[in-house]
């Protein structure tokens, strides 16, 4: 049984689906990663598991209905407006508020059916998480000092100087020379990589079992992205805590993920361990992901391969393969109906993928 | 945070300095003169050479201005044309009241103000909120004097609840410490003085709120709604912190920056409001004194009143900056 469980997760903000149907798994230990490009859903997926989304009206969000008579998917603009009203079985107006459903089963509790009140006793305890921005993440008026002990404070009942004295000792963990100095200062007085150190002093000040790391490099530059990835590997290694890392970056994928699920418009298109993933990309975009990688090896002036067109605003798996409007191979069947995600170890979701192998 | 000060103080000086030389040209551009107030129409010229001579007036501008400067320093404002009594000794009775009324005006402002801002953006879009915005808008509408006369007809002369005017009821025997009845009260023990002035407080200091009140409703709720949707928000709530902790530490610590700049500029503009407050309360404060010397054309009293609530609105000013370096860190290092 893996620490984390993730079934049929489905979120929806009103009448737009950001995740669909997406179930994935994180061991002891391990460290999986959630890719894919900007509004593939991973971000919103991380946060549903942490309960961070702010609240529906509680109405769970449905499978999308399809439509009476499914379109074409390449019928252009016509297809494209009249999705909206095919994908929600009950309309209506939404506050920004987010219908969550499906499971998020840690170490044997649904966080997903957790009380709110619950919840906030296990987020930052059991289950914590680093974010993308590390200047914005951090209270620009509050000491960094207090942001830290705050959290052992809240769940460690650490006050006073023990819990000053264990905020210096977490700084130190994650590499902050002079720790004691720096508890005073604050967040606009550190370096975009000393903030990000911050964050995860943070977030693994109670040990958690499980981290979420939400694109924690890709504010840094170079070097210090490969610091930050370094002192994640090595909290993994050393406290065997679980890490979902979420990520578009490839490179960061390789350096550290033991499994990978790429993500697209909502929904897991192919998962695998990483060496195999990239051995082996079987589900065209994986392909075209790792395709539009800048190479070292070519010529200057060779131009990129981009993956043409952007993502749909709306998901319709529904009607076939969200990703042929993009897709170089796409075929009839591509387009008659949902393709399945087939595979155990090596999963991909695509009908095309015997002649794509 | 020293040198800050510093800065700061040598700015407010430069500041008032300026002022003062705007008072002394509108002094010197009001027509007819002095002399020409002060001798009968028949005067002959060498008479008016004599008075201008006497008061100065024939020195070189710089000369006289550099005497202006010398009698404000040491407060020395004249008499008032009306009374007849120095216009400081005027002010200095009647400044008490006024603090009183300002001060009693923003509690009720702020101690309702950001509770309602809060909860308009933490309820954003239901009839709360609605409300509220609608409430707020309303009160910037009614002017204060109309809102003063209704307050004082419904709730002190059709009800009876409470007194009409004045700061204490006729013949209370008060120990003055302070000049603010209700602090005075408390200080020497005299709690049913106190609670006099309390209730003869109420009604104008609900009048003069309410523009107050109406504008942070307005900055809290916007302040809170951009506070709430930022990523160390988010980060607070998955440290697992308690609702209070968030609110507290994380919303509110961040949405009081613009908050604190808005009372500190409203706490100036309040007095300004108690010139129509004082007068329909019959409040006794400079308010009152500011209504009767523009009735009477008594520029003496005027330029003294100007001049003792500039140096109050630049003296809060620099509170409140310096209540910024407190609040925002960021503004605390910078150079």
């Amino acid at each position: 049984m893996a620490l984390l469980e993730v079934e049929d997760l489905r979120v929806a903000f009103g009448a737009s689906t950001a995740v669909d149907g997406v179930s994935f798994s994180v061991a002891e230990g391990q460290v999986v990663g959630l890719v894919g490009e900007s509004g593939c859903g991973k971000s919103v997926t991380s946060l549903a598991i942490m309960g961070l989304l702010p609240k529906g009206r509680g109405r769970r969000a449905r499978r999308p209905v399809p439509a009476a008579a499914a379109e074409p998917v390449g019928s252009g603009l016509k297809a494209t407006t009249a999705a909206p009203q095919s994908i929600t079985a009950s309309g209506g107006r939404s506050r920004g508020g987010a219908d969550v459903d499906g499971r998020a089963v840690f170490d044997g509790t649904d966080l997903l059916s957790l009380a709110p009140a619950a919840m906030r006793r296990r987020r930052g305890k059991d289950l914590a998480m680093v974010f993308q921005d590390p200047l914005s993440s951090l209270n620009p008026v509050v000491p960094i000092g207090r942001q830290i002990t705050e959290v052992l404070e809240r769940h460690r009942g650490l006050k006073g100087d023990k819990a000053s004295k264990e905020a210096a000792h977490l700084l130190d963990r994650v590499g902050i020379p002079d720790p004691a100095r720096r508890l005073k200062e604050y967040p606009h007085q550190l370096s975009g990589g000393m903030r990000q150190r911050v964050l995860i002093a943070i977030a693994v000040a109670c040990a958690p079992r499980l981290l979420i790391a939400d694109e924690p490099t890709t504010a840094l530059d170079v070097t210090i992205q490969a610091q930050i990835l370094e002192l994640l590997k090595d909290l993994v290694e050393t406290e065997g805590t679980a890490l979902l890392m979420i990520t578009h970056d490839l490179g960061v994928v390789a350096g550290i993920c033991d499994e990978v699920n790429v993500l697209y418009s909502g929904r897991v298109v192919e998962s695998a361990p990483v060496r195999e993933l990239f051995a082996r990309p079987t589900h065209p975009y994986t392909i075209g992901l790792l395709g539009s990688i800048p190479r070292l090896d070519l010529p200057i002036h060779e131009p990129l391969t981009p993956i043409r067109g952007s993502i749909a605003d709306v998901i319709r798996w529904h009607d076939g393969c969200a990703f042929a409007p993009r897709c170089d191979r796409v075929a009839a069947s591509c387009v008659e109906g949902e393709p399945a995600l087939v595979g155990a170890v090596h999963a991909h979701r695509c009908v095309m993928a015997e002649e794509v192998a | 945070m020293l040198r800050y000060t510093v800065k700061r103080l040598l700015q407010l000086s430069v500041a008032l300095l300026g002022l003062s030389l705007l008072l002394f040209a509108w002094f010197k551009a009001l027509p007819g003169g002095p002399e020409n107030r002060l001798l009968p129409e028949n005067a002959t010229d060498s008479q008016r050479e004599a008075l201008r001579a006497a008061l100065g007036l024939d020195e070189p501008v710089w000369t006289q201005y550099g005497e202006f400067l010398g009698r404000i320093v040491r407060l020395d404002f004249g008499s008032s044309l009306s009374s007849g009594r120095p216009i400081a000794t005027e002010l200095a009775e009647r400044l008490p009241a006024t603090v009183e009324l300002s001060l009693a005006a923003m509690l009720i402002a702020v101690g309702l103000g950001i509770p309602l801002g809060y909860l308009a953006a933490k309820r954003r879009g239901t009839w709360l909120d609605f409300g509220t915005v609608s409430g707020s808008l309303l009160g910037t509408c009614i002017p204060i004097f109309f809102l003063a006369a209704m307050l004082k007809v419904v709730f002190a002369q059709e009800l009876g609840w409470l007194p009409t005017t004045f700061r204490l009821t006729a013949g209370a025997d008060f120990t003055d410490v302070t000049g603010l009845r209700v602090l005075d009260g408390i200080i020497t023990g005299e709690f049913d003085i106190a609670w006099d002035a309390v209730k003869h407080l109420i009604l104008p200091a609900i009048a003069l709120s309410s523009i107050p009140l109406a504008v942070i409703v307005r900055i809290t709720r916007a302040s809170v709604l951009d506070v709430v949707g930022e990523d160390y928000v988010r980060t607070a709530d998955a440290k697992g912190l308690k609702p209070s902790t968030v609110r507290g530490r994380h919303v509110m610590r961040n949405a009081m920056l613009p908050i604190a700049t808005i009372i500190g500029l409203l706490l100036g503009s309040l007095f300004a409001g108690a010139v129509l407050t004082e007068s329909v309360f019959a409040f006794g404060g400079i308010g009152s004194f500011v209504y009767q010397a523009t009735t009477e054309r008594d520029y003496p009293a005027l330029m003294g009143f100007i001049l003792v609530i500039a140096v109050f609105y630049v003296v809060i000013n620099l509170l409140v900056d310096l209540s910024y370096g407190l609040l925002d860190p960021r503004v605390r290092v910078r150079k």
